[in-house]
């Protein structure tokens, strides 16, 4: 038997999903190892592997695949936990990574935070001033060399970081996107001075203008880096040790995967990883659904995020935002508010008005109802409804005190004049409605109309909600994918993820065009996206490029990503491809807003070069057309303002075809599904939940 | 505003002020029907919703514009308005615009709506500063929604465009005498005429620019943002009903307004007051303009005026309308922070008085393309500075950390380059790197380096190759300036400055518009005063043929050969040629509290980091390192003692003996050094520190304090020769206690001048601290 091993490292979860050559998938959850984020891969794995009733040697000599999806590189820099780490750019410019281009002292904020000034202040550095040298140097826009490297200054500043006792040197220096021979040098010097660190050069990570973003992700990686050297290598020699032969595939930002060896050398890929792996899994089931729209929400303790998938393929997006560090790389586009379980509720005291958030509780104390406090949250609301079972929350493992969630919020309550089941219903809708304003900015500011969307949902809190976020946006379909197994569907999506390298150029290029020389940028991005897939041995017949060129106005700063056909571009085609930027423009900013007057203009080539990979079979359920309805409580409703004795179901005893009539819960393991008056859902051949607003499953 | 008949308020010759109430053509009928009973949890959710729309408003300009000046400078906002143009929500981005949309859509209710109208589906735009604009590039675009027939609300975005004609690219005028030199005023006109862009009237607006296409696509951009707002407002009214939303308007507001009340009443009633100076009106210029800022506070009414404040004069000025933007974007992130910044509620409280013809509320036809560089922005320090005096009064703990010092760039050093760039097409533009000013120091932490604005939330400089890219420059350096936020208690944060050479073009012409390149700005309660700007052309210093000699880039003027000339901060002509370097550096946040009060902890940690050096540290803040970079404690005790010493030293005009009082419970906390002790008749200034009796209550604390008086031009960082540019003798002074030699405050003023009287409290009861 082959097995494809998915394993996802959480800060507080390790999840495994395997899913054999029949399709049969088992999936292990066990605690996160920080000491050593290795361990807690190989405690999942072999939880798996005892449930298939085989040893873990058996489990990975028989692994086709091994795919990790991590944060382990985000926790060391979220934490500020990383390699002491220095940075060599160009004279006169050290100052670039601390001035941040200002932005830096509210960027990423939310807008609570993002009012109060008084509040704003820059991160900690990266890298501390006396840790970045200087070497005399200069390239400029065209990639001419003003002043060639000056080799003495070069190898004083390598010293003197060597010195000062630095695990890892990060390389930027301006322009070496257009000409990285000063960096390539300096490279070379640090290598042969200093042959253990761990060393970055920022060419090799981004390939966009921009030197402020450019070293910040030169210095993250180098700051992560050895961090992650250590846990992947971990993770390969005692695969190896028990028996795996195969690569390992590691997760990245886009939503594709990269051999380890990779991984290693560039772990700002994987910096945000979190929600990709969700993403990408959606976007599999999604196809295979047969859904081309998709809106996929991911709604746990402490936050709400959501991602988009369009005509087939997943919306991306080109700067990611971490800690009020910014740095641009290709990247699924996932946004996020810091609406949770865990969020706060409160009584503002001018207003008398209730919010929601952002303030969260977090896992401890965590919400009233964990009994560690008295701090109410949605959670605590829901429980009130009664949308919770205080029995089987988190599949058992935290029985939730319900009293102790209506203790919390009663002042509440006594503050606005109302009664508690009016504030928790408040809190649920003023919450749902903060999700729903997110997915209309996602779509209707791109263009997008979401009723043209089904929604995914899933995290522990999300189904909870997600009918009544869904109506308010007019979509019609909620899907919960793979119920049973949707607590582990971010290791369950590393499985659905193909190799993906995204190779880009920026150069802004003006009208009149010059064909030729688009065509060659094309081809020698293609030329090193082959080669690398070759490297990671990827067969011919897999391999698939796609050609993008970003494109804007004249002296706009802003550039929209426009698909450019395969194969060699003619004048024709060209003018297609200014037609087709024209008609994306118009979708994102309306009818009317495109001025081919003003001048069109090439920004940027981007080439993703694809190693497609072998998907999972879904399983496929018997049809079970026996509803199990586990018992029944009183729940409160909205439509009729009142509480309701209501059915319980259990998620993992619905066979196939089974319908569920709303108002109705339906409890899986590690979530709780909502079905209210207004839905009906029913379970699809491969286990999804799919449910139908205002109107009856098919 | 005034009981003078001959003035009329009208936008045309003096500055619009609104009547109350509107005078508004009988047609228009407003919907002002709300729901008295709304939900609080409605409520919540159409706040959001509302918020939402607005910002999206912005987010589609800012995207559908893509301007360099947008997307770095952030200078645009959108507004959502009530149905009478009275503020509900202003985007989180530049704050100071937020006066002038209103006035624009209430002159649009008062003077349009009987002709040409005001229907549904209607986009009015404006640039006039006297009507609804803070000078003639900010071009506010804004449209009424209409609720079956009734006026519901408005829509207003105002974005700064890069060049609406005039005699100079890029309109800023550093030469103009009056407004007839700038680019054209527009009062408001019906762009949009039910639906459809009127082509005569886009034609006749772009015509004028030098860069008509671009301005074409902005106004795309600002039409696109109403309609996108207007079009999700409908849905919103469609489904909670106008008056549920209109409700929630009116509650904002009023909330808002209770904040704002709650906050005044822990303030007692005073007077604060702040001037600052302006450096030449024109280019050729050599004199100094002052513009003075008041606050008075009495009851539950705030009252700014600018008593005090020069002439209107030369390419200096701006209406008043620009003015009250300046003050309100202060109060917005001191005041109402808590409050999503709906600054009508504080409106109803405020009155604003300025003297007309003064450069702070100048009438047509003064010169005001300058304004938001010059005479604004230092406005808006002023508000801040004042506001802070104010707010230290308070009895609120919570509130008192909203004081702050001066932020950085007071004044924006306007760089306008023009020429024919890399690819042999002529540009117009300025430097947008000044936006990474500073932040002020508070008055329990350190101000952020390079930490923008406190009114602009979130502007982003570009990056060095984002520059080098669009112009024919190659940065030497860009870097912030150690000791640049001076010190303080806590320290103002630190400025930045850069230099370039010429690449791929022959010359380059800069005009300058700017300020503080001899008068710093002033710092907060004895902090340090902020840094100068330096407009600099380093000529023939080679830097080709000595960097490729040397090996090595330099990387600041003293690495640079050739002759510096100072660039007066008003100019017009000064061209660059390819062997000559031009450097700008811009002022920093002024410092909080006395130098020598700081934490010697705090400036170890200083020049650990580089934000100051060893010898800076010792002069201003007395602390001495030993040689492992340690704090040497008792070099600095000594060090302290005696700039202590030299301070009462200056105390040779001071005969009558000191006396002292006790710290009793009512003592009421005036400034960081003073507090109020006392009632009535018996109620004196003391110092804080060492209870010594300053002055009483009813006179300037000043006059009982030891005075130093230093020129100008030895005060601070890069000290300059004031005669470069100005002839007015220019000193600082500073105000010690004469006890034990804390400093209270220090002011820049001209020589002859009196005392500032700063900090002026009515009542003798109230706030105890």
């Amino acid at each position: 038997m082959k097995y494809y091993c998915g394993v996802d490292t959480g800060g507080t979860f390790t999840d495994c999903a395997i899913i054999d050559e029949t399709g049969a998938i088992t999936i292990a959850k066990r605690p996160s190892t920080p000491d050593d984020y290795s361990v807690g891969v190989f405690d999942a794995l072999g939880a798996c592997a005892g449930r298939l009733g085989i040893a873990i040697e058996d489990l990975l000599v028989n692994t086709e695949h091994l795919f990790l999806g991590t944060t382990v590189g985000t926790n060391a820099l979220l934490q500020m936990k990383g390699a002491r780490t220095g940075l060599i750019t160009t004279r006169g410019h050290k100052d670039s990574l601390l001035i941040m281009r200002s932005a830096g002292r509210s960027i990423g904020l939310p807008i609570e935070q993002l009012l109060h000034v008084s509040r704003h202040q820059k991160p900690t550095p990266l890298i501390p001033r006396k840790l970045i040298k200087e070497v005399s140097e200069r390239i400029d826009w065209k990639g001419d060399v003003f002043l060639n490297l000056n080799e003495n200054e070069a190898e004083e500043a390598i010293q003197s970081l060597v010195e000062e006792g630095v695990d890892a040197i990060g390389i930027c220096l301006l322009w070496s996107i257009v000409n990285p021979d000063h960096e390539k040098l300096l490279k070379d010097m640090v290598g042969r001075i200093a042959p253990d660190l761990f060393i970055s050069c920022s060419h090799e990570l981004i390939a966009k203008r921009g030197e402020y973003e450019r070293t910040v992700g030169t210095a993250i990686n180098c700051f992560i880096g050895p961090v992650m050297k250590s846990y992947i290598e971990k993770v390969e020699s005692k695969a190896a040790s028990l028996g795996f032969a195969k690569q390992i595939l590691v997760l990245q930002i886009t939503g594709g995967v990269a051999p380890a060896a990779e991984i290693v050398r560039s772990p700002l890929y994987t910096i945000s990883s979190g929600p990709s792996a969700g993403v990408t899994g959606s976007s599999f089931l999604a196809d295979t659904m047969g859904y081309d729209n998709a809106i996929i929400t991911d709604m746990g303790g402490t936050s709400f995020e959501t991602g988009i998938i369009y005509d087939g393929q997943p919306l991306t997006a080109s700067e990611t935002v971490i800690n009020q560090y910014v740095f641009s790389m290709p990247r699924l586009d996932v946004e996020s508010i810091g609406s949770g379980g865990g969020s706060v509720l409160w009584v503002e005291p001018i207003s008398g008005t209730l919010k929601v958030g952002p303030e969260s509780a977090g896992a401890d104390p965590g919400p009233a109802c964990y009994g560690n406090g008295l701090m109410p949250t949605v959670t605590d609301a829901n429980l009130v409804l009664g949308y919770l079972n205080p029995d089987n929350f988190l599949g058992g493992k935290i029985h939730l005190d319900r009293d102790k969630s209506v203790e919390a919020i009663r002042p509440l309550a006594k503050q606005m004049g109302l009664d508690v089941l009016e504030v928790a219903a408040g809190a649920v809708r003023i919450v749902e409605t903060k999700m729903a304003e997110l997915i209309r900015q996602m779509t209707l500011q791109r263009g997008l109309d979401p009723r043209d969307f089904v929604l995914f949902s899933y995290g522990g809190a999300g189904p909870t909600h997600a009918c009544e976020y869904a109506r308010e946006l007019g979509i019609r379909h909620v899907v919960i994918p793979l119920g049973t197994i949707s607590s582990t569907w971010s290791a369950f999506g590393t499985l659905c993820a193909d190799i993906l390298h995204v190779y880009e150029k920026s150069e802004l290029l003006s009208p009149p065009f010059d064909l030729e020389y688009i065509n060659r940028t094309f081809e020698e991005l293609e030329s090193k996206g082959l080669q690398q897939l070759e490297e990671d041995g990827v067969e011919r017949n897999r391999i698939e490029f796609r050609r993008f060129l970003e494109m804007k106005y004249k002296m706009q700063i802003h550039q929209l990503e426009v698909p450019v056909p395969s194969g060699l571009l003619d004048a024709a085609g060209l003018e297609q491809v200014l037609v087709r930027f024209e008609e994306i423009y118009e979708s994102f900013y309306g009818k009317g807003s495109a001025y081919r007057e003003a001048g069109v203009e090439i920004g940027l080539f981007k080439v993703n070069a694809v190693g497609r990979m072998v998907k999972p079979q879904l399983p496929e359920l018997g049809v079970d057309e026996e509803s199990l309805v586990t018992g029944s409580r009183e729940i409160f409703w909205r439509d009729g303002d009142e509480l309701r004795d209501t059915p319980i179901y259990s998620g993992t005893a619905l066979g196939t075809g089974v319908v569920v009539s709303g108002p109705a819960v339906v409890e899986y393991p590690e979530t709780t599904v909502v079905v209210p008056p207004f839905a009906e859902g029913v379970v699809d051949r491969s286990g999804s939940f799919v449910i139908e607003l205002d109107g009856k499953v098919a | 505003m005034s009981a003078d008949t001959e003035i009329k308020w009208d936008g045309k010759t003096y500055p619009y002020v609104p009547s109350d109430p509107l005078h508004v053509d009988p047609t228009i009928t407003f919907h002002d029907a709300i729901d008295r009973d709304l939900e609080p949890i409605a409520f919540e959710v159409i706040r959001y919703a509302m918020w939402n729309i607005n910002v999206e408003q912005g987010n589609t300009l800012l995207r559908v514009s893509g301007s360099p000046i947008a997307a770095y400078g952030h200078d645009f906002n959108p507004c959502l308005l009530d149905e009478k143009g009275n503020f509900v929500f202003f985007g989180p981005f530049l704050q100071y615009l937020s006066s002038a949309s209103g006035s624009a859509v209430k002159w649009t209710l008062e003077y349009r709506s009987a002709n040409p109208g005001i229907q549904d589906g209607d986009i009015f735009l404006t640039n006039d500063p006297w009507v609804g604009a803070t000078h003639q590039t900010d071009v506010c675009v804004y449209a009424p929604l209409f609720w079956e027939g009734q006026l519901f609300c408005w829509f207003a975005n105002t974005l700064h465009q890069w060049d609406v004609g005039g005699t100079t690219p890029g309109s800023f005028n550093p030469i103009s005498q009056d407004v007839f030199w700038e680019a054209g005023c527009i009062p408001p006109v019906k762009i949009v005429e039910q639906g459809i862009l009127r082509k005569d009237l886009e034609e006749e607006y772009i015509r004028r620019s030098r860069m008509p296409e671009l301005v074409a696509l902005d106004l795309r951009a600002q039409i696109t943002a109403c309609n996108v707002a207007r079009e999700r407002m409908q849905q919103l009214i469609g489904k909670y009903g106008p008056e549920a939303v209109k409700g929630t308007m009116k509650k904002l507001q009023d909330n808002s307004e209770t904040a704002f009340l709650n906050r005044l009443e822990t303030i007692p009633d005073g007077v604060w007051t702040e001037q600052s100076w302006i450096e030449l009106n024109r280019a050729g210029d050599r004199s100094v303009y002052r513009n003075v800022l008041r606050l008075t506070k009495s009851g539950n009414k705030l009252i700014f005026d600018n008593e005090g404040t020069d002439p209107q004069i030369g390419s200096i000025n701006c209406a008043s309308i620009a003015w009250k933007g300046a003050i309100a974007s202060m109060i917005s992130a001191q005041m109402l922070f808590d409050q999503m910044f709906v600054i009508e509620g504080a409106y109803r409280h405020i009155d604003f008085k300025p003297v007309p013809g003064t450069i702070t509320c100048a009438t047509f036809p003064a010169g005001v393309i300058n304004a938001p560089p010059t005479v604004l922005l230092q406005t808006i320090g002023l508000a801040g500075l004042i506001i802070s005096r104010m707010l230290y009064c308070s009895s609120d703990d919570e509130l008192r950390k909203e004081v702050q010092s001066c932020m950085g760039n007071l004044m924006y050093p306007i760089d306008a380059m023009a020429g024919i760039d890399q690819r042999g097409r002529p540009y117009a533009s300025f430097l947008l790197d000044p936006v990474g000013a500073a932040l002020g120091a508070l008055s329990w932490r350190d101000g952020v380096n390079t930490g923008g604005w406190p009114w602009d939330l979130q502007s982003t400089m570009p990056n060095v190759e984002d520059n080098e890219l669009f112009y024919p420059l190659l940065y030497l350096w860009r870097k912030e300036i150690p000791n640049s936020g001076g010190s303080g208690k806590f320290r103002g944060g630190n400025s930045a400055e850069l230099a370039f050479v010429l690449n791929d073009t022959e010359s380059m012409t800069h005009y300058t518009t700017g300020g503080h390149t001899i008068i710093p700005g002033a710092g907060l309660f004895g902090g340090d005063p902020t840094s100068r700007t330096r407009f600099m052309l380093i000529k023939d210093a080679k830097v080709r043929e000595t960097a490729a000699g040397d090996a090595r880039m330099p990387g600041s003027l003293d690495e640079l050969g050739g002759e510096r000339l100072h660039i007066a901060p008003k100019t017009g002509d000064v061209v660059q040629g390819v062997d000559d370097v031009f450097s700008l550096a811009w002022t920093s946040a002024s410092g909080y509290g006395d130098p020598l009060e700081r934490n010697p902890d705090r400036v170890v940690r200083d020049i650990a980091d580089a934000n100051m050096t060893a010898a800076w540290a010792r002069e201003r803040t007395g602390v001495c390192l030993n040689e492992q970079g340690a704090l040497d404690r008792e070099k600095t005790d000594d060090l302290r003692s005696k700039l202590v010493a030299q301070r009462l030293a200056a105390a040779n005009d001071r005969q009558a003996a000191l006396e002292s009082r006790p710290e009793t419970v009512s003592d009421r906390v005036v400034s960081e050094g003073l507090a109020l002790v006392g009632a009535d008749d018996d109620a004196v200034y003391v110092c804080r520190k060492c209870r010594t009796v300053i002055q009483r209550a009813d006179k300037n604390y000043k006059s009982g304090c030891i005075k130093r008086t230093t020129a100008v031009q030895e005060v601070g960082l890069a000290p300059i020769d004031p005669r470069l540019f100005i002839d007015d003798k220019m000193v600082y002074r500073e105000y010690f206690c004469p006890g034990c030699g804390l400093l209270f405050q220090g002011d820049f003023t001209r020589m002859e001048d009196a005392d500032i009287w700063d900090i002026r409290l009515f009542s003798t009861t109230g706030n105890t601290g």
